[in-house]
């Protein structure tokens, strides 16, 4: 009886322990409605009635990349308060639907299908297999996404706005940059370490695809998201004789790497593709290596870029989220609502707010220009080519906001000719 | 040569550090036969307590702290969910602990967030250098630190009487009950051993040269499984040896992938399962495993 008493009372703890702990979606129930049918001039469809306008947000804000997608959650929505506050669009509020899929595909999927009919556009489809999931059902409903990563497959579908150019590209213009600016002679080796899979692979191709045009040669590395002690693979690197790394991960196996091949005494430039970096790796004992050696090439401005668009997203990101984490999340949330906010106008000049409006008003435009949150305007005509192929290239330094100091943007010849899609 | 010394003292400390984690699934199924899947999520909950309290209180105070959390939290789970079972079945002990891995990962997900916590260990990301040989700090403490170890488990299980009595209960726990051992505490110290063998264990797969503590860290603790099968299950000098062999290999695999293309790429992700298997080809019932290891 005792034992029974023991066990029942260490349960309820546990359960009391758990539903404090349990995450609430603050947007729940606040779906917009569907309503077709037109209103004043302009044909409206799905998520748009007289007075709102609904997107949505398949995020994760339960699985591993919670804490970055809560950062581009908030600035999101402070970004569409203030458009609001500012008159809306189209004479109507957006409402944004906030729903977490966990980086479970499955989950992603299910989530869709109950939020597709509520929604005119989907803002965020955070994650490689969540999107990649999503986007063939997005397509076949017409359902403009956007902020899905930079994966070379999603220049496959007519409905995904890539925010900036593809992974391929960005390792491509590593390269370049590793030739023309850091002093890589031609018949030198580069090491590519990447995650197997959409994103490591097409970083990967990129790589090699310049490494050929510029007379380098590539050791690839192969790893999962598990490996977070690189020191194989970097003895491995060193025993090649490489001159550079560059690295398609995530940012444990960043400082993993860094840290290792400072230690070997492998001091050589490692570039990192955008999801590569994080702001806390600097506090790590990693930091020190970082900032002696890593850059990164990214589509989307750091955080710390002195230019128009990127200081309005740092200073909503400043009163959304006073103690918020810093990051590229920021101005890439800021840049993702601009492109959507971009076609919803569009949409609504044309007379056309359905779905298939926005869509088509996406790819109506050639020469956006977002006041640096990306390196140049951007063409979203061709779905089959990137809007840009020019990316900022940054290094690691402790005293910028966000970890991130900008040192110029980079469009190389094998950048250039990389062929996508 | 000395390319593959390093490759190979790396392999070597690596190895011990599994053989830590699979020490722990081996102690946890001879005290109570269960097939602990929940070792993951109790070595990452060990390493959080570390990450998150060396600030306030030190490191060697948050060392201890996390050590007894993570022995805490295995006699906590033995006692309220394993001994609860209303028959000891170890295929549905087996999905229980899947089940308190889920939960737990998921907190400490939520919790750590996409950060990369620093464990803040003293040693940092200094290396020593020994005849060309060059290790991290943190694997040359962690190699002396499992040897001493395994040396106070021998001690414990060999000389002591309540080591005595687990091992009587884990040979046949019928049999131990009858002769007045209890196998209530055998199996909370079991458990207690584990957590804190797992704990030891994640505070150096959190060090240096990994970033810090991270949700993926407990997922490689499963990267001890392979070790532990082929030691052969209930063997403790098994999952040592076992840990050894698997650390080793991966390493070298790793190190000598580019003379190895023919196999592919991303073979150090293959070969501690290949070797586990070949192993069981051969012996079926793993190195040092008893033949008799089969529990129904």
């Amino acid at each position: 009886m005792k034992h029974r008493i023991r066990a029942a009372l260490a349960l309820a703890g546990c359960a009391a322990v758990l539903a404090a702990c349990s995450t609430e979606d603050p947007n729940a129930g606040q779906g917009g409605t569907a309503q077709g049918g037109s209103a004043g001039d302009v044909r409206t469809g799905t998520g748009v009635t007289a007075d709102t306008i609904t997107v949505g947000m398949l995020t994760d804000l339960s699985g591993p990349f919670a804490a970055g997608a809560a950062v581009q959650v908030a600035e999101t929505r402070a970004y569409y308060e203030k458009v609001n506050a500012d008159g809306g669009i189209c004479d109507r509020d957006v409402q944004v639907d906030v729903q977490d899929h966990g980086y479970d595909p499955q989950k992603a999927v299910a989530l869709y299908r109950s939020m597709a009919s509520n929604v005119v556009a989907l803002q965020q489809v955070l994650g490689g297999p969540t999107s990649a999931a999503v986007l063939p059902l997005a397509q076949a409903d017409g359902l403009y996404l956007g902020g899905h990563g930079w994966a070379g497959v999603a220049l496959q579908y007519e409905n995904a706005q890539i925010p900036g150019t593809t992974y391929g590209i960005e390792s491509a213009n590593a390269i370049d940059y590793l030739v023309d600016e850091l002093g890589v002679a031609p018949g030198g080796k580069v090491g590519v370490v990447y995650f197997v899979g959409d994103y490591g692979n097409d970083s990967l191709a990129g790589a090699q695809y310049a490494a050929q045009q510029r007379g380098l040669e590539v050791v690839p590395q192969e790893i999962t998201p598990r490996d977070t002690d690189l020191t194989a693979q970097a003895s491995a690197l060193q025993q090649a004789g490489v001159s550079a790394v560059i690295l398609g991960a995530a940012p444990a196996q960043l400082a993993s790497l860094a840290g290792v091949m400072s230690a070997q005494g492998l001091n050589v430039p490692i570039i990192g593709n955008t999801p590569t970096f994080g702001p806390s790796l600097l506090q790590t004992p990693a930091g020190p290596a970082l900032e002696q050696n890593f850059y990164t090439v990214t589509s989307i401005a750091p955080f710390s870029l002195d230019k128009p668009g990127v200081q309005a997203a740092r200073e909503l990101y400043a009163t959304a989220a006073p103690d918020g984490e810093t990051g590229w999340e920021v101005p890439l949330a800021y840049a993702q609502a601009e492109l959507l906010t971009n076609a919803l106008r569009g949409a609504c000049d044309a007379g056309d707010l359905t779905p298939e409006g926005v869509v088509t008003a996406m790819r109506g435009t050639a020469d956006l220009d977002t006041e640096g949150l990306f390196a140049t305007p951007m063409d979203f005509t061709d779905p089959a080519k990137p809007p840009t192929r020019t990316v900022y290239v940054s290094r690691a330094s402790a005293q910028a906001d966000g970890g991130l100091e900008v040192l110029g943007t980079v469009e190389g010849p094998s950048a250039q000719s990389f062929p996508v899609g | 040569m000395s390319y593959f010394l390093t490759q190979l003292a790396n392999g070597l400390s690596y190895g011990l550090i599994l053989g830590l984690i699979a020490v722990g699934f081996v102690i946890v199924f001879t005290s109570t036969g269960v097939l602990n899947f929940a070792h993951g999520s109790v070595l990452l909950t060990g390493a959080y307590l570390v990450a998150v309290l060396h600030d306030p209180i030190g490191f060697w105070a948050a060392v201890v702290v996390g050590i007894a959390g993570a022995a805490l939290l295995g006699v906590l789970i033995n006692a309220v969910l394993v001994r609860n079972l209303a028959e000891a079945n170890p295929g549905t002990a087996a999905i229980l602990m899947l089940g308190v891995d889920i939960l737990l990962l998921t907190e400490l997900t939520r919790r750590i967030g996409n950060r990369v916590l620093p464990i803040g260990a003293p040693w940092g990301a200094d290396v020593v250098t020994l005849g060309g040989v060059t290790l991290p700090t943190s694997r040359a403490v962690a190699a002396g630190l499992a040897v001493l170890v395994f040396g106070l488990l021998w001690f414990l299980f060999a000389r002591t009487g309540f080591g005595v009595a687990m091992r009587a209960a884990a040979a046949d726990g019928d049999t131990a009950s009858l002769m007045g051992i209890r196998l209530s505490r055998t199996g909370a110290a079991g458990w207690a051993l584990a957590g804190a063998l797992a704990a030891i264990a994640g505070i150096f797969l959190a060090s240096f040269p990994a970033p810090g503590v991270a949700p993926a860290l407990a997922i490689s603790a499963f990267a001890a499984i392979p070790a532990w099968v082929l030691g052969g299950f209930d063997s403790v000098v098994g999952a040592i040896v076992g840990g050894l062999i698997i650390g080793v290999v991966t390493a070298l695999a790793v190190g000598y992938e580019t003379q190895l293309h023919f196999l592919g790429r991303g073979l150090g992700e293959v070969v501690p399962y290949a070797v586990m298997i070949l192993v069981l080809l051969v012996r079926p019932s793993g190195l040092f495993g008893r033949e008799e290891a089969v529990r129904a």
